[in-house]
């Protein structure tokens, strides 16, 4: 059965919302990793390199994830004013086929009605892609994220007493990284279903 | 959704709206109103938002859109007004007269372009065209805060849930015998109504008014020698009967 479009966007909102306390997580793992590698000294200095990129990349998440949710909670707000319009519209014309003594003076607000269902509707269309762009972009983080779990693990394995330590890091940051994949793909895949 | 004119004289007249054949089991009966005079007219507990459409289509054989220019809610339930939204579509211009207490609640149901009158706790009268009407104070009658609409050129109470019935869409218009009728009352007023002194105020400011037809939300309406009867067995009537 097809879903409503702003249980759809409530939901990627949700989804959105715990990817961005994920990524608030990885801001953390990056602090402690930074701690870490200024007290391992010199055996660490490309972990603690990499724990910039950590930072970074954990901020970006979360400046996107903020803005994706604000997108979906806009967007099923319209999306419900829509559903009204629409509502509203297929009563009208059921009322407009009756034929009835004083039909007619329902036109303007039938008009103000389908205009209104016009724009909303332009609305979320431009919003359902906006939302799409932003959930690709966020595929480009997580490739990045893949990639700074990997160096993580390359740097950990030469980093001496402190090897277990930063290893248990470097995990922490794969497993975060595939946290918010999951988040941004079932986001992805909410939007690709059938709605009405 | 059939249609009765209750009362006409020129151009004031009092419709009821209800019995609609067509209504989904699952959901009450309801009794709608319209009172119009002059250009002006007024929905009364306009319904359900299930009962939107057969409601707006019954009402436009009557008169046209631009003439409702208000509605009026006597409590906040969703057989009341839950159809807001959609009338805040079809009735850009129109004033919601209902309780101050419920405007917050209310505007839940949607509603960003009719205007909220709250009505104060003791009532008001508003004139409609060329007659007035008044809000009458029922609170706790169920709601507590509930008005029912009293028109004192046609003499007709809305009454609201006071003198609901729950009975089937082939039910007549009106009451014929208060003793086979009042064990279809009993029930729906002792767990609906909660308090005997709102009770005992109301039936004392009705009996003030000159009342020929009382008008109720639900069931039968009542012409005035059993609208007497009615109170007399009301202000008998144990209420609010669940926590006893």
């Amino acid at each position: 059965m097809p879903t409503p479009i702003f249980v759809t966007a409530a939901s990627i909102a949700a989804e959105l919302h715990q990817a961005m306390l994920e990524a608030k997580g990885l801001a953390l793992t990056a602090k402690n990793a930074r701690a870490l590698a200024v007290r391992a000294g010199s055996k660490t200095v490309g972990f603690k390199a990499i724990t910039h990129f950590i930072d970074e990349l954990a901020s970006d998440i979360i400046r996107q994830s903020q803005y994706i949710n604000g997108v979906s909670e806009g967007l099923s707000q319209q999306a419900v004013s829509l559903w009204r319009a629409n509502t509203a519209a297929d009563k009208f014309q059921w009322i407009e086929r009756q034929q009835l003594a004083h039909g007619e003076s329902l036109r303007n607000a039938m008009r103000t009605c389908y205009d209104e269902r016009e724009h909303l509707s332009q609305m979320l269309t431009r919003g359902i892609r906006e939302l799409e762009a932003q959930l690709e972009e966020g595929d480009k983080h997580i490739r990045t994220a893949n990639l700074i779990a990997t160096s993580s693990k390359v740097e950990a394995s030469s980093a001496g007493d402190f090897r277990a330590q930063l290893e248990v890091i470097a995990a922490n940051i794969t497993a975060t990284a595939n946290q918010i994949r999951q988040h941004l793909s079932t986001a992805r895949r909410l939007l690709n279903q059938k709605h009405t | 959704m059939q249609a009765n004119i209750i009362y006409e004289d020129g151009d004031h007249r009092w419709i009821m709206f209800g019995r609609d054949p067509n209504k989904s089991d699952g959901i009450i009966d309801t009794n709608q109103y319209m009172i119009q005079s002059g250009d002006q007219a007024m929905l009364l507990d306009p319904g359900g938002i299930e009962l939107f459409a057969p409601m707006l289509s019954a009402v436009l054989k009557f008169v046209p859109t631009d003439q409702i220019t208000h509605l009026f809610a006597s409590h906040q339930d969703p057989d009341i007004i839950s159809s807001l939204g959609l009338w805040d579509q079809a009735l850009p211009n129109a004033k919601l007269y209902s309780p101050w207490l419920w405007e917050s609640f209310i505007r839940h149901f949607g509603m960003e372009r009719i205007q909220y009158c709250p009505i104060p706790d003791e009532g008001l009268t508003l004139g409609l065209g060329r007659i007035q009407v008044q809000f009458i104070p029922a609170h706790y009658l169920h709601s507590s805060g509930n008005f029912h609409v009293y028109d004192p050129k046609a003499k007709i109470l809305m009454s609201g849930d006071v003198g609901a019935a729950l009975e089937g869409t082939d039910a007549p218009l009106f009451v014929d015998n208060m003793a086979a009728h009042t064990p279809k009352m009993r029930k729906f007023h002792q767990r609906w109504m909660p308090s005997n002194e709102a009770k005992l105020d109301w039936v004392r400011r009705v009996r003030q008014l000159d009342v020929n037809v009382m008008a109720p939300q639900h069931g039968r309406l009542f012409q005035k020698q059993h609208v007497t009867e009615f109170l007399n067995w009301f202000e008998e009537l144990p209420v609010g009967i669940a926590i006893r």
